[in-house]
């Protein structure tokens, strides 16, 4: 998983960089003055104002890292997508600024991976069924809810914002779906209690799904941290990128179905219209 | 490209990235046993029983040999779990790793024990491998249901049949019964013993169509009719393909011509199908049948009957049925006036074992038919169609052959 992190840095690295040459140090004083003016809240450099964000939403809810039972993802699309929502925001200074905001999204994914030695418990009206599956396990989540970040923001050149802070998110709704079958090399079984257990085979012919309750072993409540940017691209409108890193599990604590924790991790790419 | 697909490609690519090296393998099974003789017809009656495979729950493989020859070391041959290691078991507990191929002693029917250890070596199963004599069976049986005894699990009742039956012992629907209903005690299943419940106040066996419960109704197998049958449960194709997880049927070297039994039938109300839908107008019924069956093709191959084919497989010889209705086309029908004649009083059944084939006394004696006795508390219950709660006690059951 350091791979994704590093990722993610580059991304910002490359995006500072970016900046940096695309406002050069030449030029007068004024004109720059003048850029940090036109650029900035809606009066002065310290002002405050709202953000009104529209953006299409992608990303997994996932174990981090992957566990090692999960051999190969064989497809991966997403669900939901949408985020509407306001930040308030006030800049102190010509740099640094605070915002709150009320972020409303509909987000999820479907996902088809192969797993080898995958530990699954389920319980359903107190029936247990548990071991270990070796196969196809297709899964499903899509969670309506709000998500209130507290972000501090730094004014890194006229046009470029980049804000970070920690986020609460609150689920109106969430499900968590999914069936087990034989994978596309028709292998498919669970062993029974243990590795020695009884082998009993699960096909796509007869699949078996999660129960019908599962997404109840969900919690209503989550946090993470926030990273967002934005670009001015016009006088009210900005082009932006986040991305909402859960740092909390979303499984109860008692649930022991899934034996990983797993987190939610979800980018926004959208428009927003700045006063 | 823009932003949106570069995240899409993005997500998979990452979590491609974020895929971990592959763990050992942590099963052990012994999958099947092959013996290697040049002549293997001399030894065996049929040239595929030198082949046995193995089913996951089983740790138990005895091969069976004609009464009058005798086998010392036989080259052997255990397809195992990938990355597994076989040790043979010396008698003073000393292991040597196994090397397929190699001889093997099974002489004066020697019980040789192989210790099978996974690739990550955290798991470990340990197999009995013999070959023995055939005993000659009788040909009159009778059962009486008396020996019986909980499972290597504890969960729920086997009871022990004749020697030629795969194990000695009579089999049933309660292993895969145990996957849905974990928390089900032993008198729970749907085969269980009824103490002093028989005609003659002996103890007898029930038959009850039980409900699945949670699980059942997940996989859309929302019943399970009690059963008796002899052959092999393989509990792995029980929620794949459950009519192929009852393999039916034991080598028999003698013609059965009639099958008494003692009923007493307590109907379940309610009829449903297989969505768990009430069916209305039909009534449930129980089912006790002989099959007799030729076990091997033309081409030597060996035949098994399942649940799908086990009364219509153009291989079966003999057949003795409690009586029912039939369609046209020869299909099972439901109705709501049954003839099979059982009530909830104790009465004796005698089915005779019809023919549409001439038994041949040279294959007969070779092994080369099979018998199977089937009973069932919801005939249509492999179908997972019935009554739940129908009752099917027997007791004092009797096999007479020619």
């Amino acid at each position: 998983m350091k791979n994704h992190i590093t990722s993610y840095l580059l991304i910002l690295i490359v995006l500072l960089a970016y900046t940096q040459q695309a406002y050069p140090q030449k030029g007068n004083e004024e004109k720059k003055d003048y850029a940090w003016q036109k650029w900035g809240p809606t009066t002065g450099l310290s002002g405050g104002g709202f953000i009104v964000r529209a953006g299409y939403v992608i990303g997994g809810t996932t174990p981090l890292p992957l566990p090692a039972e999960v051999r190969k993802i064989n497809s991966f699309s997403p669900r939901g997508g949408v985020s509407l929502g306001i930040d308030g925001y006030r800049m102190f200074s010509k740099r640094w600024g605070i915002s709150l905001g009320a972020h409303f999204f509909w987000e999820g994914f479907h996902t088809s991976a192969d797993v080898k030695n995958y530990y699954v418990w389920l319980e359903q009206e107190g029936e247990i069924t548990k071991g270990y599956f070796t196969g196809n396990n297709v899964t499903s989540t899509e969670m309506w809810g709000v998500t209130l970040p507290l972000l501090a923001t730094l004014r890194m050149s006229p046009r470029w914002n980049l804000s970070f802070g920690p986020y609460l998110s609150y689920y109106f709704k969430q499900t968590f779906t999914g069936v087990v079958s034989d994978n596309d090399a028709g292998v498919g079984y669970l062993r029974e209690d243990t590795p020695t257990g009884a082998k009993i085979k699960i096909t796509r012919e007869n699949p078996t799904p999660y129960p019908d309750d599962f997404a109840d072993n969900m919690l209503p409540l989550g946090a993470g941290m926030e990273f967002c940017f934005d670009w001015k691209a016009m006088r009210h409108l900005n082009v932006f990128g986040k991305l909402d890193w859960g740092m909390t599990n979303i499984w109860r604590r008692d649930f022991e179905a899934i034996s990983f924790k797993m987190f939610p991790i979800y980018a926004t790419i959208g428009v927003a219209y700045r006063y | 490209m823009n932003k949106a697909s570069i995240a899409v490609l993005a997500v998979p690519l990452l979590l491609a990235a974020c895929i971990a090296a592959e763990k050992e393998n942590t099963e052990c099974d012994i999958e099947s046993v092959s013996l290697h003789l040049d002549s293997p017809t001399n030894f065996f009656y049929h040239e595929y029983d030198t082949m046995q495979a193995v089913i996951s729950t089983e740790t138990s493989v005895v091969f069976t040999i004609r009464s009058y020859v005798d086998i010392n070391t036989v080259p052997t041959t255990l397809r195992v779990t990938k990355g597994a290691i076989v040790y043979l078991v010396a008698e003073d507990g000393t292991k040597t790793p196994f090397l397929n191929g190699s001889p093997v002693d099974f002489s004066d029917e020697a019980v040789r024990l192989f210790h099978v250890v996974s690739q990550d070596g955290a798991f470990s199963r340990d197999y009995k491998i013999s070959i023995v004599h055939d005993k000659p069976s009788d040909g009159n049986l009778s059962f009486d249901y008396e020996s019986y005894h909980l499972d290597s699990s504890g969960k729920f009742y086997v009871w022990d049949g004749p020697d030629f039956f795969n194990d000695g012992t009579w089999k049933n629907g309660n292993p895969g019964f145990k996957i849905c209903k974990s928390s089900a005690l032993p008198m729970d299943y749907p085969t269980t013993p009824a103490v002093g419940a028989g005609p003659d106040g002996s103890n007898c066996v029930k038959l009850e169509t039980c409900d699945t419960g949670p699980f059942g109704r997940m996989v859309n197998m929302r019943l399970a009719s009690g059963s008796m049958f002899n052959g092999i449960f393989d509990v792995s194709n029980a929620l794949t393909n459950p009519l192929k997880a009852t393999l039916l049927g034991s080598p028999f070297t003698h013609k059965p011509m009639q099958l008494r039994v003692w009923l007493r039938y307590e109907r379940g109300s309610v009829f449903q199908d297989r969505n768990g839908a009430v069916v209305n107008d039909v009534l449930d019924e129980p089912d006790v049948y002989v099959v007799f069956y030729r076990n091997e093709d033309a081409l030597g191959n060996k035949i098994v009957l399942d649940g799908n084919d086990v009364l219509t497989n153009p291989n079966i010889v003999g057949l003795g049925r409690l009586p029912h209705h039939y369609n046209p086309d020869g299909s099972d029908q439901l109705s709501n006036n049954p003839i099979h004649g059982v009530t909830d009083q104790w009465q004796e059944f005698t089915i005779p074992i019809v023919y549409t084939e001439e038994v041949d006394a040279t294959i007969l004696e070779n092994k080369g038919y099979s018998i199977n006795f089937g009973s069932a508390s919801s005939w249509q219950g492999a179908f997972f169609i019935g009554a739940v709660g129908s009752k099917l006690y027997m007791d004092n059951m009797r096999l007479f052959c020619e």
